[in-house]
C-alpha cells in the first residue's frame, strides 16, 4: 500500500512531468524531430542524413498480430519496395524494450528482414524508446511520412480498417501509401492525421 | 430421568436450518448461455437476459467475456491502441439487432500509451427484436484480447430462445452489472473550451466528487494519455483535457464522464459538451490528477470500510428485525445472572461464533453467486416464498418451545437449574446464526455502502468486511465474554424467568404472522394455506413429542410420525412455490399517495423537469415499513410533497425485480431501503439516509433547487 502522502506527491510529480512527455509529439507541417540511432548493422543513422529525400518511418513488432497481417500478406514488403522505387527512404523502427514482445538485437533484426523478405533501407534499434517517444509512436504499425524538406507530412494508421484480417487490406483506404504518393508528387496530403491502429508499442518502463 | 438431554432449542434450530438451506436451493431461473469459446486468455459466450422472447418485442443478448488475470478487451474507443470487439449477427429474416450498449471502461496505461479497456469480466448488451420463428440466434464475433501482448480471437455463438412470456434468466444479473456501469445522460450542463477545458456544472454538494475522468467517444479529439487535471469550482468543476490531433474547437465533444466520490465509488454519465464554457463560478483550491489505480486497492479506504461495517453491524442490533432473536438472547443473558463466569464466557463466545459463522456463510454465498455471474442483493433470500415460509415455521417452532409445549427431559430438577442447563453452547451458537438470518431484511445505516464495497472488492476484502459486520452485530454479547462480571449484576434466576420465557414466545408468534403476510404478497393465498398447514403439523408433532417424553408409547410416536410426514409433504409443495409473476396488488399499489415505480415513468417525469421522490421498498424490509409509517406517511410530508408538486414513485422489491436491482446498483446499493429525491429541473439526485424521520425528509425536500 502506498501511503496517501507519497501517493499525492507522486501524483503532483506526474502532473508536472507527463505533459512535457506528451507535448513532445510532432506536428504536421513542422520540422520532424531529428534523431540519431544505430541500425541493425551497428551503423549510426541520423534523420538529417536523408535531407532532400522523403522518409517513411514504420514502427514494428514482429509478434504483433497487426504487423503480421501486413507482413504475412506481403503488402508491407510491397509498400517498402514501392517507396524505394519512388526515391523514398524507408526506416523500420523497433522500440520494444529488452524482454518485451518484438525486441530484437542487430542480428535478430537482420534475421527478421531476411525471413520476411522485407526491404527497408535500415532497421533502427530503439530499445530505450527515445525515437518512439519523440514521435509519439503508440502502435505497431504506426506510420510517419516526412517530406523531402524535412517537414512532417503524415502520421497515423497504415490504412483505414483497424483489424487483423488480411482480407480487409484491399477494402481499406491506404492512408500511408496515399500520403507517400502525395509527398513524392509534391502535393498536400489529404488526410495528414489518422488513427493509428495496432498493438501498443512495448516501451521500456 | 435424563439430566443431559439434548437442549431442544439447539437441535430444533439445527434441523430447521438444514431444511431452510434445502428450500433455498430449489428456486433457480433457467440458464441461457451459449457454449463458450475458450482460450487461456478469455472465455467468451453469448448470454440472454430473458428466458423467452415475444415476437417483435426487444430483448437483450450480450457477449460475455471472462478474462484471465492481466488480460483485457477494449472499449468502443480503444484509446491509443487496440480494437473493440465486433459482433456480426446471423439472424432470421425480420429480426433486428441494435448497437452494443457499452459500459464505462477502465484506464490501462502502458508508458505513453493509454488504452480504454475492460478487465476481469464484462458483458456487452445488445437489444434484439426477433420474429416469431426467429428463436435461433447466431453470431460471429471477433475480439482482440491483450495483456502486454495482443491476441486476435474469434468465435461462433449459437443460442436458442423459446417463444413465450419473458422472465429473467439466470444470466440476467450480468446485464444488471453491465447497466450499473452504463452511462446515464448527464443531468448537468457541460461545455468544451477551445483550449480543451471541459467545464461541468455539477454541484459539488449534489455529487460528492473527489475525481473525474473523461473518455472521448471517438479517437483523436482528446489526447488519451495526457493527464486530466481536475479542479473544483463554486458550482461545478473543470477537467483540463489536452486537445488531440483532430480536436475541433467548433464541434461538440461526446464521451463518457466517470466521476468518483469520496468513497471511491464511480458513476458514469453520457456527455455531449457544447463548444464554449458553462457557468460554474470561480475555481476553488488546486487542481489534482486522478490516480489510475482502483480505489479498492487503497489500504486506508479498506480500514474505513471495516470500521463502517462494524458500526453497521452494531446498529443492526437496534433494528426491528433482530428483535425476535434478541428475545431469545435476553433469556440467555437473564440466565447468565446465575451462571459461573466460565459458562457466561463460553456462552457469549458460542453466540459470537454463530454470528460470525453465519456472516461467513453469507459472504461465501454472495461470492459464489458473484463467481457464477449471478448478482444477489442483501436480503435476497427473502425473495423466495419457500424461504419466507420456512422462516415462519422456524419462528413458530421457537415460539412453541418458549411456551413450553416443546420440551424434553426432567421436570423434577430445580426450575432454575433446568433453565440454566437449557440452551447450552449449541443453542447459543444457533441463536447467533438465527440472529444474522433474521437481520438480513433490515439494513442499518452504513451497511448498504459497506456491502456494496465488499462485493466490488476482492474475495479476501469481502470476507473481511462481512466479518467486521458480524463482529459488530455480536459485539454487545461478545463484551459479556470479555467482562463476565457484568452478568453478575443481573438478577438471580427464579420463577420470574419462567414467566419471562413464556412471554418471549409472543414476539416469535408475531414474527411468524408477519412472515405469513410477506409470503402472501409473494405467492398468493395458497402460500398462506400451505404455511398454516405446516404450522398445524409442527404443533401436532410438538404436542405428541411432548407427551411421548413423559409417557413413552407407540400411539404418541405414531401421531408425531404422522405429523412429521405431513410437514414433509407440505414442505415439498412449498418448495415448488414460485413467486407470482402476474401483476397483483402489492403493498406499493395500496399506498394511495404513491405511483408504482418504473424506469420509463421516472424518465418521463425527469424529462419534464418535475421533482420526483423514489422509494425502493419490500414487504419483508422492516426498516422500510417503519420509515413509511413514521416519516413518509406523515401528514406533513404528504403536504410538502403536494405543495412542491413532487411525484412519489414506489418500487417494490418483495419479489426479485431486475429493473429495481439495476436501479439500486446505480446508487451502489445491494438492498432496500433506498430513497432518492430528484429535485425540479436538471439538478442532480439526492440520496436520503436509510433511517428516515419526518424532519430528515422535509430537510431534503427543501433543498434550494438550482
Amino acid at each position: 500500500m502506498i501511503n496517501p502522502l507519497l501517493r499525492r506527491t507522486l501524483l503532483c510529480a506526474s502532473l508536472a512531468f507527463l505533459p512535457t512527455l506528451a507535448a513532445a509529439a510532432p506536428a504536421i507541417g513542422q520540422a520532424a524531430p531529428d534523431f540519431s540511432a544505430v541500425d541493425s548493422k551497428g551503423k549510426p543513422v541520423k534523420l538529417s542524413d536523408f535531407a532532400g529525400k522523403p522518409v517513411v518511418l514504420e514502427w514494428t513488432n514482429e509478434g504483433c498480430p497487426y504487423v503480421r497481417k501486413w507482413y504475412g500478406s506481403g503488402e508491407m514488403q510491397k509498400l517498402q519496395r514501392d517507396a524505394a522505387g519512388m526515391g523514398a527512404v524507408w526506416l523500420t523502427v523497433v522500440s520494444s524494450a529488452p524482454g518485451e514482445q518484438g525486441y530484437v538485437d542487430g542480428a535478430g533484426a537482420d534475421a527478421m528482414v531476411s525471413k520476411a523478405k522485407a526491404a527497408p533501407a535500415h532497421v533502427l534499434l530503439d530499445p530505450e524508446g527515445r525515437i518512439g517517444r519523440s514521435y509519439g509512436a503508440q502502435t505497431t504499425p504506426h506510420m510517419y511520412v516526412i517530406a523531402a524538406d524535412g517537414k512532417l507530412a503524415y502520421m497515423g494508421g497504415i490504412d483505414s480498417i483497424a483489424s487483423t484480417r488480411i482480407e480487409d487490406i484491399p477494402k481499406a483506404e491506404p492512408y500511408a501509401r496515399e500520403a507517400l504518393q502525395a509527398v513524392v508528387a509534391g502535393q498536400a496530403v489529404s488526410k495528414p492525421v489518422t488513427r493509428a491502429y495496432g498493438c501498443s508499442v512495448k516501451y521500456k518502463g | 430421568m435424563n439430566k443431559h438431554a439434548q437442549p431442544p432449542l439447539g437441535l430444533l434450530l439445527a434441523v430447521l436450518f438444514t431444511l431452510l438451506c434445502a428450500l433455498l436451493g430449489t428456486t433457480r431461473a433457467q440458464a441461457l448461455e451459449s457454449a463458450p469459446v475458450t482460450s487461456p486468455h478469455a472465455t467468451v459466450s453469448l448470454v440472454s437476459e430473458s428466458d423467452r422472447f415475444e415476437a417483435d418485442k426487444p430483448i437483450r443478448l450480450g457477449l460475455r467475456f471472462v478474462l484471465a488475470k492481466g488480460w483485457h478487451v477494449y472499449w468502443r474507443n480503444p484509446g491509443d491502441a487496440g480494437q473493440p470487439p465486433q459482433i456480426d449477427w446471423k439472424l432470421a429474416a425480420g429480426a433486428q439487432a441494435g448497437e452494443i450498449e457499452w459500459p464505462a471502461p477502465v484506464r490501462y496505461r502502458q508508458g505513453p500509451v493509454m488504452n480504454y479497456v475492460f478487465e476481469r469480466e464484462v458483458t456487452l448488451p445488445v437489444a434484439l427484436t426477433l420474429p416469431t420463428d426467429g428463436g435461433i440466434v447466431e453470431a460471429d464475433a471477433d475480439w482482440l484480447v491483450c495483456a502486454d501482448v495482443c491476441i486476435p480471437e474469434k468465435g461462433h455463438f449459437r443460442l436458442t430462445l423459446q417463444p413465450g412470456t419473458p422472465a429473467a434468466s439466470a444470466q440476467a444479473p450480468l446485464f444488471v452489472a453491465a447497466d450499473a456501469r452504463h452511462p446515464v445522460p448527464a443531468p448537468f450542463a457541460t461545455g468544451i473550451a477551445a483550449d480543451g477545458a471541459l467545464s461541468v456544472a455539477a454541484k459539488a454538494g449534489d455529487v460528492p466528487l473527489r475525481a473525474a475522468w473523461f473518455f472521448p467517444e471517438k479517437w483523436g479529439a482528446v489526447e488519451h494519455a495526457a493527464p486530466q487535471p481536475f479542479q473544483r469550482a463554486e458550482a461545478g468543476f473543470i477537467l483540463r483535457l489536452k486537445p488531440g490531433q483532430v480536436f475541433d474547437p467548433k464541434a461538440h465533444l461526446k464521451g463518457v464522464l466517470l466521476t468518483k466520490d469520496e468513497d471511491g465509488l464511480e458513476r458514469a454519465y453520457q456527455v455531449d459538451a457544447a463548444p464554449g464554457a458553462v457557468d460554474i463560478g470561480r475555481p476553488i483550491g488546486v487542481a489534482t490528477v486522478d490516480s489510475e489505480s482502483p480505489a479498492q486497492d487503497d489500504g486506508t479506504s479498506l480500514l474505513r470500510w471495516i470500521a463502517l461495517a462494524f458500526l453497521g453491524g452494531l446498529i443492526l442490533n437496534a433494528m426491528p428485525c433482530v428483535f425476535p432473536v434478541l428475545a431469545i438472547k435476553a433469556l440467555q443473558v437473564a440466565r447468565a445472572g446465575g451462571a459461573a463466569r466460565r459458562e457466561v464466557r463460553q456462552d457469549a463466545l458460542a453466540y459470537t461464533a454463530g454470528v460470525l459463522g453465519a456472516f461467513l456463510v453469507l459472504a461465501l454465498v454472495f461470492l459464489g453467486l458473484r463467481g457464477a455471474g449471478i448478482a444477489a442483493g442483501w436480503g435476497f433470500q427473502f425473495q423466495s416464498p419457500a424461504f419466507v415460509i420456512g422462516m415462519a415455521w422456524l419462528m413458530f417452532a421457537i415460539g412453541l418451545s418458549l411456551s413450553g409445549v416443546l420440551e424434553f427431559g426432567s421436570r423434577t430438577a430445580g426450575l432454575g437449574q433446568s433453565l440454566a442447563a437449557r440452551g447450552g453452547l449449541a443453542g447459543s451458537f444457533f441463536t447467533g446464526l438465527l440472529a444474522v438470518i433474521v437481520a438480513t431484511p433490515c439494513t442499518a445505516p452504513f451497511m448498504g455502502a459497506a456491502i456494496a464495497a465488499a462485493l466490488s472488492g476482492s474475495a479476501a476484502q469481502a470476507l473481511t468486511i462481512f466479518l467486521a459486520m458480524g463482529l459488530g452485530l455480536a459485539a454487545p454479547y461478545a463484551s459479556l465474554a470479555l467482562f463476565p462480571g457484568i452478568a453478575r449484576r443481573l438478577p438471580r434466576p427464579g420463577r420470574w424467568m419462567l414467566v419471562f420465557r413464556q412471554a418471549m414466545a409472543f414476539p416469535m408468534y408475531g414474527a411468524a404472522i408477519w412472515l405469513l403476510w410477506v409470503a402472501s404478497t409473494q405467492a398468493g393465498d395458497s402460500a398462506v394455506l400451505l404455511a398454516a398447514l405446516g404450522m398445524l403439523a409442527l404443533a401436532l408433532a410438538a404436542w405428541a413429542w411432548h407427551w411421548h417424553a413423559r409417557h413413552p408409547g407407540a400411539a404418541w410416536k405414531g401421531v408425531a410420525g404422522m405429523a412429521v410426514i405431513g410437514l414433509v409433504l407440505v414442505s415439498l409443495r412449498v418448495a415448488g412455490l414460485q413467486p407470482e409473476t402476474a401483476a397483483r396488488p402489492l403493498q406499493a399499489q395500496q399506498d394511495t399517495a404513491a405511483e408504482p415505480w418504473s424506469d420509463a415513468r421516472l424518465d418521463a417525469l425527469r424529462a419534464e423537469g418535475k421533482p420526483v421522490f423514489v422509494n425502493m421498498t419490500a414487504a419483508w424490509c422492516v426498516t422500510c415499513l417503519v420509515n413509511e409509517k413514521v416519516a413518509l406517511g406523515a401528514p406533513a410530508v404528504a403536504e410538502a410533497f403536494s405543495r412542491a408538486g413532487v411525484t412519489y414513485l414506489k418500487g417494490d422489491w418483495t419479489r426479485a425485480d431486475p429493473a429495481i436491482t439495476r436501479f439500486l446498483r446505480n446508487y451502489r446499493r445491494e438492498g432496500v431501503p433506498l430513497y432518492v429525491f430528484f429535485p425540479a429541473g436538471n439538478a442532480a439526485p439526492v440520496v436520503l439516509p436509510q433511517i428516515l424521520t419526518e424532519k430528515v425528509v422535509l430537510d431534503h425536500l427543501s433543498l434550494p433547487s438550482p
